[in-house]
């Protein structure tokens, strides 16, 4: 009897890794053979349009990095006229605000937003929608203050807000101090699959583009309908994301569209960053799943995407359950092979292909980036898939605990930046 | 999965195991000891972005677009034809 609840738990669990292993078998394809975009998309895209812009720059203690990315925002090409930058210091007890009062000085279309510790210092969506109340431009983009985008990446962003249909729209993020040590460069790898192919293919393929919450931009008034940044979510890139296509709005991406990121430097560093995208990633599945089953603005293949892109981060937990459930069926079978099987099934077919980027979809990223020798890195993958498994289980063990204790535990851990990657701008 | 298990065989899957893993993370070794790759990948700004974009936009008709008075417009041409030329 008990074998065959593991058997069934068994068989389950492997029919969810399948899905997943399909879906980006699908995505790599997709971007490997190159699927065209829709003919309207390309129409709009063609032309010019150049919308009025709010960009919010949210910094808390961010002095080694913000003057960077306000120097940036001083030579995009974007025009002036038509450009808003607000940097929000977020009660920093460094000198982010001087900096920015700076720039603020020099420049009439920088104004900074200061808030005190009574106000701030509750993370960033909280300082986002402080930003936001500010805000005139017709397109509200957001840049983290540790990222350095190129000098012309608003207007590439911008023109596909002609569609009036597109509410969100997503640019690629490439690490910056990837050199720096084997945690950077293993991160470069991540965004590689993550942004070169999986959100391409997605876009490509019409499913749930997501909204990265950085190097992006959302549509002001669909922004103000939706009630601005909902504080209560650790991730609120992904419940934007999922708002916006619940409200029948869609999200593009713009693969030449790039800004480059100051990566975590360390594996400390790597888990708190990662622990705070589980757990939000998981309230998003708890607060959408069902919305996105019963959305009228969805179609199928919309809400199959949706439903798997909610559940990536229980997919780690779901690897260890199977482990746990699958080495007692090694012992319990008869039949050698059998057990063998039932053993090594979840590592073939998830290991072997990860979770988040999976390995020959950065191998296939890095290929159509020219970065073959970025490539035998690949292998090291496995250690930070290995890793995500105690940080998706403690951000959902977590998560069950204060749903359980009706205890708000969403405190933001804010990623700390070294500037380490302001000595490869000089370059 | 081994009928009749000796020491032997335990050093020989352990031997094995290493072999593989150790295999399996060459070339990540070797590309940790001496990097050749180029990177971090370099995103170049597209300076020519706006200028052909503009360029190749199609020529719209004003008067149609902002909704000018159809009638109105071809009865000042209308007077304007019957004016005498001023050119000398």
């Amino acid at each position: 009897m008990i074998t065959e609840i593991l058997e069934t738990l068994f068989l389950i669990l492997t029919a969810l890794m399948a899905a997943y292993l399909i879906r980006h078998y699908i995505f790599t394809l997709t971007v490997l053979k190159g699927t065209p975009k829709s003919s309207k998309a390309v129409a709009i895209g063609n032309t010019t349009y150049l919308p009025t812009v709010s960009i919010l720059v949210p910094a808390r203690n961010e002095e080694k990095v913000v003057g960077r990315i306000l120097q940036r925002m001083t030579e995009l090409t974007y025009p002036k006229d038509k450009m808003q930058i607000i940097v929000i210091d977020d009660a920093s007890t460094d000198n982010t605000g001087e900096i920015a009062e700076q720039y603020s000085s020099m420049y009439d279309h920088i104004k900074v937003v200061h808030r005190d510790e009574k106000e701030g210092g509750k993370g960033k969506t909280s300082a986002l929608n402080a930003g936001f109340k500010h805000a005139k431009g017709e397109i509200i983009f957001c840049f983290d203050a540790d990222y350095y985008p190129q000098r012309d990446i608003l207007e590439k962003l911008a023109k596909e807000f002609a569609d009036p249909k597109v509410g969100v729209v997503q640019g690629r993020i490439t690490v910056l101090n990837e050199p720096q040590n084997v945690v950077t460069r293993l991160v470069a790898l991540e965004r590689i699959g993550g942004y070169r192919i999986d959100q391409q293919a997605r876009d490509s393929l019409g499913l749930i583009t997501q909204f990265g919450g950085t190097v992006g931009g959302v549509r002001r008034s669909l922004l103000k309908r939706l009630g601005g940044w909902d504080e209560s979510i650790l991730a609120e890139d992904t419940d934007l994301t999922f708002r916006v296509y619940l409200a029948g709005y869609k999200v593009r991406y713009v693969n030449d569209a790039e800004s480059y990121e100051e990566a975590v430097e360390s594996w400390r560093a790597y888990w708190k960053q990662r622990y705070r995208w589980a757990k939000g990633h998981m309230q998003c599945a708890f607060k959408h799943w069902f919305k996105v089953l019963r959305s009228n603005n969805l179609g199928l293949k919309e809400k199959i995407d949706g439903l798997l892109l909610l559940n990536v981060y229980f997919m780690p937990v779901f690897v260890l359950l199977s482990w746990i459930v699958g080495v007692p069926l090694f012992f319990l079978r008869p039949l050698p092979w059998f057990g063998l099987f039932w053993a090594f099934a979840p590592i073939s077919l998830y290991s072997f292909v990860g979770n988040f980027a999976p390995f020959f979809e950065v191998g296939i990223g890095a290929y159509l980036d020219g970065r073959t020798r970025a490539q035998w890195l690949i292998p090291l993958l496995i250690f930070t898939f290995l890793y995500n498994i105690p940080i998706c289980t403690k951000a959902l063990t977590d998560l069950l605990l204060s749903k359980i204790k009706r205890k708000n535990s969403n405190h933001w851990t804010k990623t700390a930046h070294s500037g380490n990657g302001n000595a490869y701008i000089a370059i | 999965m081994f009928p009749n298990p000796t020491p032997t065989t335990f050093i020989m899957l352990i031997l094995g195991v290493s072999t593989f893993i150790f295999i399996m993370l060459l070339p990540a070794l070797l590309e940790l000891k001496r990097p050749k790759d180029a990177g971090p990948r370099m995103i170049a700004d597209d300076a020519n972005f706006t200028q052909p974009k503009i360029r190749n936009m199609p020529i719209v008709n004003v008067e149609e677009e902002q909704g000018f008075d159809q009638i109105l417009i071809k009865r000042i041409a209308d007077v304007i034809a019957v004016l005498p030329n001023l050119e000398v």
